[in-house]
Order: C-alpha cells, then sequence, then structure tokens
C-alpha cells in the first residue's frame, strides 16, 4: 500500500433508500468514513454499466451501488435489472484487472443508518489493502 | 448442386415471383479472392452470386437499412443468430426476412491476396453448423452440435489479474478508435452511440490510453448477453485486438448466469430485458 493512500470511493445511493440511510447517518451523528463521494441516482436500476466503468477510468479505487432491498424497489423492479447487469459486470471487470473487490453492491434500506456507515467503513478498510489503482489518470473535465 | 447454384437459383425464382424485393448475398471482390457483400434486384443479375468460404462477412447488418421492406438474405448460421437478435429486439420483422441459410464449412483466412486454407479463429472454435432457423436451406443439415466451450476464455482466466491488466493495457494501447468494430457488429445498431456524444463527453477524442480502454470495456458490455459470436468486429479490427477475447467472456458469464445464448431463438428475452426475483447472483448478498 502506497503510504498516504486515502481510496476514493465512487457511491452510487439510490434515492429512495440507501440516500435516506446515508442521511440517517448523518442525522444519527454516526460516523463513516470520508472517503467515499456519493451520488445520488433515481434507482440503483439507473447505474448504467457506463458510469461505472468511467469511474474506473476516472480513477476511483472502488465503487459502491447501494439500492432498496430486492423487493422494495420503489420502481418496483429496478434493483433486480440492477443486479443482473452487476452480476455480469463485476467478473467483466475482473477479466480486465480490476479487483472483483473494487465493485461493491448493497441492499441499504432508508432505515439503516447503521449498516451504511458499515458498509462504506468496510469497504474502505477492504479497498486500503488493495494498491491505489495503478495506470488510472485523474482528469480535470472542462 | 453446389451452395452458389442453389443460391443463384433461389434469389432468381424469389426476385421473379416479386415475394422479395432485394436479396442480399455475396459476390467476389475486385481483388478475384475476397467476397463482397452484393444486393440483388434484378433476376438477372442473380448469377453474380456466390458462396464459399470466403464469404465471411455478416450481412444482417444491412436488414437493418430494409426495414419494412420484404429481403431475403445468404446467411450462415451466425448469421442466423444475428437475425433472430434483430428480431429479438424489435429492429427486423421476421414476416419481411426470408432467409436463405446455408450450412457452414467455416470461412477461412484470406491474406495478401490469397486464400489460406486456415480456418478463422473464431469459425475454429465454433460449433455451428446449420443455422437454428431458416426458410429455405442450402447444404445437408449436420448432426447435433457440440456444447459451447471457451478455451481462449479460460486461458485468459487462469491469469493473474495482473497479468491481465497488463494485457489489456497492451491491446488496447493499439486501438486507433476508428469504430470499424462497431460498424461492423449486426447488434451495434443505436442512432447514437454513446462513443459520440459530446455532453456528457463519456469517450474523449484524444490518443489516450484510458479513452481506449473505456471504448472497448464499454463496447463489449453493451454486447452481454446480445453477442451472436459472428466475430466481425475483430474481423474488421485494423489493429488485430482480441475482441473475441471480450466478447466471448461476457457470452461464458451470461451462459452460465442465465442459461442463456443470444439468438438461438427469438422469442427468449435477452438476460438483461428480464429477472427473477428469487434468482442468486452473488451481488448485494
Amino acid at each position: 500500500m502506497a503510504v498516504g493512500h486515502e481510496p476514493r470511493i465512487v457511491g452510487f445511493l439510490c434515492n429512495w433508500c440507501s440516500y435516506a440511510g446515508a442521511d440517517v447517518a448523518g442525522t444519527s451523528r454516526i460516523t463513516y468514513p470520508p472517503n467515499i463521494r456519493i451520488i445520488r441516482v433515481p434507482c440503483s436500476g439507473r447505474v448504467d454499466p457506463l458510469l461505472i466503468v468511467k469511474s474506473f477510468q476516472m480513477g476511483a479505487d472502488g465503487v459502491l451501488v447501494a439500492g432498496c432491498h430486492p423487493g422494495d424497489c420503489h420502481y418496483s423492479e429496478g434493483n433486480y435489472h440492477a443486479r443482473r447487469r452487476l452480476a455480469v459486470l463485476r467478473p467483466f471487470l475482473e477479466y480486465l484487472g480490476i479487483e472483483r473487490e473494487r465493485l461493491r453492491v448493497e441492499w441499504v434500506s432508508a432505515s439503516e443508518g447503521r449498516r451504511f456507515s458499515q458498509v462504506v467503513s468496510s469497504f474502505t478498510e477492504q479497498l486500503r489493502k488493495l494498491e491505489p489503482r495503478k495506470g488510472a489518470e485523474v482528469e480535470v473535465s472542462s | 448442386m453446389n451452395a452458389t447454384e442453389q443460391i443463384v437459383a433461389k434469389a432468381r425464382e424469389l426476385l421473379e415471383s416479386g415475394t422479395v424485393e432485394c436479396v442480399i448475398g455475396y459476390e467476389r471482390a475486385t481483388d478475384g479472392v475476397n467476397a463482397r457483400p452484393l444486393f440483388v434486384y434484378q433476376a438477372e443479375e442473380a448469377g453474380k452470386l456466390i458462396f464459399d468460404q470466403t464469404c465471411a462477412h455478416n450481412l444482417a447488418k444491412y436488414l437493418l437499412n430494409r426495414k419494412g421492406k420484404a429481403t431475403a438474405i445468404v446467411a450462415k448460421p451466425c448469421d442466423v443468430r444475428a437475425v433472430n437478435l434483430l428480431i429479438n429486439e424489435h429492429q427486423v420483422e421476421r414476416d419481411k426476412v426470408l432467409i436463405i441459410g446455408v450450412v457452414c464449412p467455416g470461412m477461412v483466412e484470406t491474406k495478401w491476396g490469397r486464400v489460406s486454407e486456415k480456418l478463422r479463429q473464431a469459425c475454429e472454435l465454433c460449433r455451428e453448423h446449420t443455422p437454428v432457423v431458416y426458410d429455405f436451406l442450402v447444404g445437408e443439415p449436420g448432426d447435433e452440435e457440440a456444447a459451447v466451450e471457451y478455451p481462449d476464455v479460460a486461458r485468459m482466466e487462469a491469469l493473474s489479474i495482473e497479468e491481465r491488466r497488463a494485457f489489456w493495457e497492451e491491446q488496447f494501447s493499439r486501438c486507433i478508435r476508428c469504430y470499424a468494430c462497431r460498424q461492423a457488429c449486426p447488434g451495434c445498431y443505436c442512432s447514437e452511440c454513446f462513443a459520440e456524444r459530446l455532453d456528457p463527453l463519456w469517450v474523449g477524442i484524444r490518443i489516450a490510453p484510458s479513452e481506449s480502454w473505456i471504448w472497448n470495456t464499454m463496447r463489449a458490455f453493451h454486447l452481454a448477453g446480445r453477442c451472436i459470436g459472428c466475430n466481425q468486429c475483430e474481423r474488421v479490427c485494423p489493429m488485430n485486438i482480441p475482441l473475441s477475447l471480450l466478447n466471448r467472456k461476457l457470452e461464458k458469464e451470461t451462459l452460465e448466469l442465465f442459461g442463456y445464448r443470444a439468438g438461438v431463438d427469438a422469442e427468449t428475452p435477452a438476460p438483461f430485458a428480464t429477472f427473477r426475483k428469487d434468482e442468486k447472483l452473488e451481488v448485494g448478498e
């Protein structure tokens, strides 16, 4: 591990469950590592694999996709579609040389503030054990 | 009658009777070695049609330009699966397409103005010689097809993650992003490709490894569960990037996870178009 390297995580949180869960963590004063940069999406089904691949291209050490538990999707079935796509994307990224652990998918409900904190903490710890992304370049977009 | 004669006779009959307006097939290219696509509109021109082991193009792509018009197409087993894919995705109407299926001996490499004996790599790995569906068949249907195998993908998977990363870095570094892979692919028909979007700029126009990386990754992923393995992308790649290794990995994954192979029929919904509530996919568990 490089000295002083802090993993950077891009977190795609669904508006209805996980984003609210992160909010609960905040209002309950539950701490979680600041390594995550949260992007609110309407549904985990909105998370186009392109967004994840783009995050990795731009140098993210890890990507977290969090949505409602199966069966609880606000749009009935968005997370089921997300699950299928991510189930294929993860081994594919691994095939390209991006460790399986770098893409994490979790179901976090609107009341699970503590669980959200645990997820981000354990994910950050997991990423600390890996080398910083090699060959990834940080770009400044205009 | 050999394959060429059968195709010529059938094309002539179809055009004379007015069953179709156009027959898409192959003719000899001007170099006298390769084949090239031919669109026959007049029965008198049907004689130009040929079929042999140089007819490597997947002509299904051209059906996209003939939506709603009665068209016959000369199709090998992989091409027929591409037609199925397009029907499944509502790009082509089944009753407007007349499939002249050809029992495929496998296509050979043509290099430096010569036809070699060597089968193309995709054909060497291919176990399908009889089209899954056809309106008219050229050749004798073969026996039961053997199971699909992925020895090439397994070899890649056996490498360490660093080795794979280095391998793809090297391969993608050659990419000149000419997008020939996309143009040749029957599954790539978006009127506006993500690579052409300027805002957001998903794929930058500068020459940089990371831009080629995102292009090749997403091109392959957009065909996850859709690629029918005709290997046109690799055939047309001027930089010889082994794109089939990416496509076949995704093919293998969707086969293992969902038991699905694209284009085998035109009805089964694609894996990403459907789901099962109770499935266990090792995601979010």
